[in-house]
């Protein structure tokens, strides 16, 4: 929606003059913080074929600061890792986003959940979830049997486009954000350490975290070996509270320290082939 | 006051006592290193016609995410492309040992190694296999879009067995340790080597074991790296992503 060019007059008969002028500077505010959300008009394409999802097509102008997305993988058919005879990663993601979006909205923030319940979603639908909602961070959640501790990962380098208008693939859409994700695990990664957690931390050609555009990571959840004793499972609730309070407080000072890619504003092109709902997580 | 006699008997079965100890510990010892024979899947004999040579293999280690160079002496054929899928069966049974610090099921896990000039020049629809068909088409598009990677040396074609994949334990982490130890490896022993695609029974696979992207198209370099996961400094992992791209 284009804004107009001229003030807008809206008459406040009931007010005196103070409050008035009050009412009018808000309103005022209100209109300008919306310009600055709205994207401006794009000019007329050519018809093309039916496509796949496609990411946005101007960058955002700013995050949405008390905004995350958490991404429970798998899901549905698709189960993840056998991780015992009764227990699939599927489960145990999910548990693991709601547990985490209780601790961050006790901490002020809104969190969106790609999936509440046991439904098949492809990769690329997540990603385009995600992508709408210009999240401070985008938390892709896994769990598994080998290793040990927390695993936390981030998308492969891939070339940023550097000029304007250059075509963004759909597999390069983290490449703009790759360093605020880079920074983003390292927040997490300190708070593991300072919360006594094993900490693996790498880069991996996973889905959907090549797709998102926002500053994303891939946690995995490992049992935690120490030293004597025998391994806690990734299902022992004490364990998951402890890492996911240090993920919220993480959270927390990565709130103030994101900061919005400078990018050109990418023509994205959006997959030929999509993931199916049973393809990679 | 101890008579004489029970000091001598005291002596003697304390003598047997740890005399039996020692012996049992020794049996156990034994039957130990017997067990872990019999569940040993290297390959005992090497080819009789090659010399043995000193090879570089990037093991994985689960517990730390570290990948380490290690040496070791193998007999491999002269023949490239045999020689590469020769020196992948050994560092993926290094991984069936015992006591990997990575562990993976035993058993065959390469079917073929295919190597390919760089860049592949498109053959005719009616010659084109379905392997060299999809790296071909890759190839030039990463060659076309610009993007990093290489387009000389030489691609190497993995065909991996659906059993090995099937068997593989599922997780980002531990499916990206196995993916950058062959890349590492590969790279260690074969520097012409630029880039490496993975097949599974002769097809394009979605995943290894249901987290890591086996449709791209991955640049082979160091892939070594520390415990906690931190990259050594030369290390070049930019891939190819060709998922984008008709098969």
């Amino acid at each position: 929606m284009p804004l107009p060019s001229k003030p807008i007059l809206i008459p406040i008969p009931h007010l005196r003059s103070p409050r008035r002028l009050l009412a009018v500077a808000a309103l005022a505010a209100t209109l300008g913080a919306g310009a600055q959300t709205i994207p401006p008009a794009q000019p007329p394409q050519a018809p093309q074929a039916p496509q796949p999802p496609q990411a946005q097509q101007t960058p955002p102008t700013g995050f949405n600061r008390n905004l995350i997305v958490l991404d429970p993988a798998h899901g549905g058919p698709n189960i993840g890792t056998q991780i015992s005879d009764h227990l699939l990663e599927k489960d145990v993601t999910l548990a693991m986003a709601v547990r985490l979006r209780a601790l961050l909205a006790a901490r002020g923030f809104t969190v969106v959940l790609t999936r509440g319940n046991d439904t098949a979603l492809s990769t690329d639908q997540r990603a385009e979830l995600a992508n709408r909602t210009h999240a401070v961070a985008c938390l892709v959640l896994h769990a598994t049997a080998s290793g040990t501790g927390v695993h936390i990962d981030t998308a492969l380098p891939a070339a940023a486009p550097t000029t304007p208008g250059a075509p963004l693939r759909w597999d390069d859409a983290q490449a703009a954000y790759l360093t605020q994700s880079q920074r983003l695990a390292d927040q997490i990664g300190a708070a593991m350490n300072r919360s006594q957690v094993p900490l693996v931390s790498g880069h991996a050609a996973l889905r959907p975290l090549d797709n998102l555009m926002c500053p994303a990571v891939s946690i995995e959840l490992a049992p935690l070996a120490l030293d004597g004793s025998d391994p806690i499972p990734v299902t022992n609730p004490s364990y998951q509270q402890h890492v996911d309070a240090a993920i919220a407080g993480a959270l927390i000072f990565w709130r103030n320290q994101a900061q919005p890619p400078a990018i050109p504003a990418p023509h994205t092109t959006a997959p030929t082939t999509p993931t199916t709902a049973g393809g990679p997580q | 006051m101890i008579p004489r006699y029970q000091k001598i008997l005291f002596s003697i079965l304390l003598t047997g006592i740890l005399l039996m100890g020692t012996i049992l510990f020794y049996e156990h010892k034994r039957a130990e290193d017997r067990l872990a024979a019999a569940h040993d899947a290297t390959p005992i004999a090497a080819p009789a016609d090659a010399s043995t040579e000193t090879i570089p293999l990037d093991l994985a280690n689960d517990a730390d995410g570290s990948i380490t160079a290690v040496e070791r002496q193998l007999a491999l054929p002269e023949e490239p492309s045999v020689r590469a899928r020769a020196l992948l069966e050994r560092l993926l049974a290094e991984y069936a040992l015992p006591k990997s610090a990575h562990p993976l099921a035993s058993g065959a896990a390469v079917d073929d190694v295919f190597l390919l000039k760089l860049p592949i020049s498109s053959p005719t629809p009616q010659a084109a296999t379905g392997a060299t068909k999809a790296a071909a088409s890759e190839s030039r598009s990463a060659s076309e879009s610009g993007r990093p990677g290489h387009s000389h040396g030489e691609l190497a074609v993995i065909n991996l067995r659906g059993s090995f994949v099937d068997k593989h334990p599922s997780g980002v982490t531990v499916e990206t340790l196995t993916l950058d130890s062959i890349l590492g490896t590969l790279h260690a022993n074969f520097p012409e080597i630029t880039q490496v695609r993975f097949l599974v029974d002769g097809q394009p696979h979605d995943t290894l074991a249901g987290h890591i992207d086996l449709t791209r198209v991955y640049p082979v370099g160091d892939t070594t790296r520390s415990a906690q996961g931190t990259p050594t400094p030369d290390q070049t992992s930019a891939p190819t992503n060709a998922a984008g791209d008709p098969q």
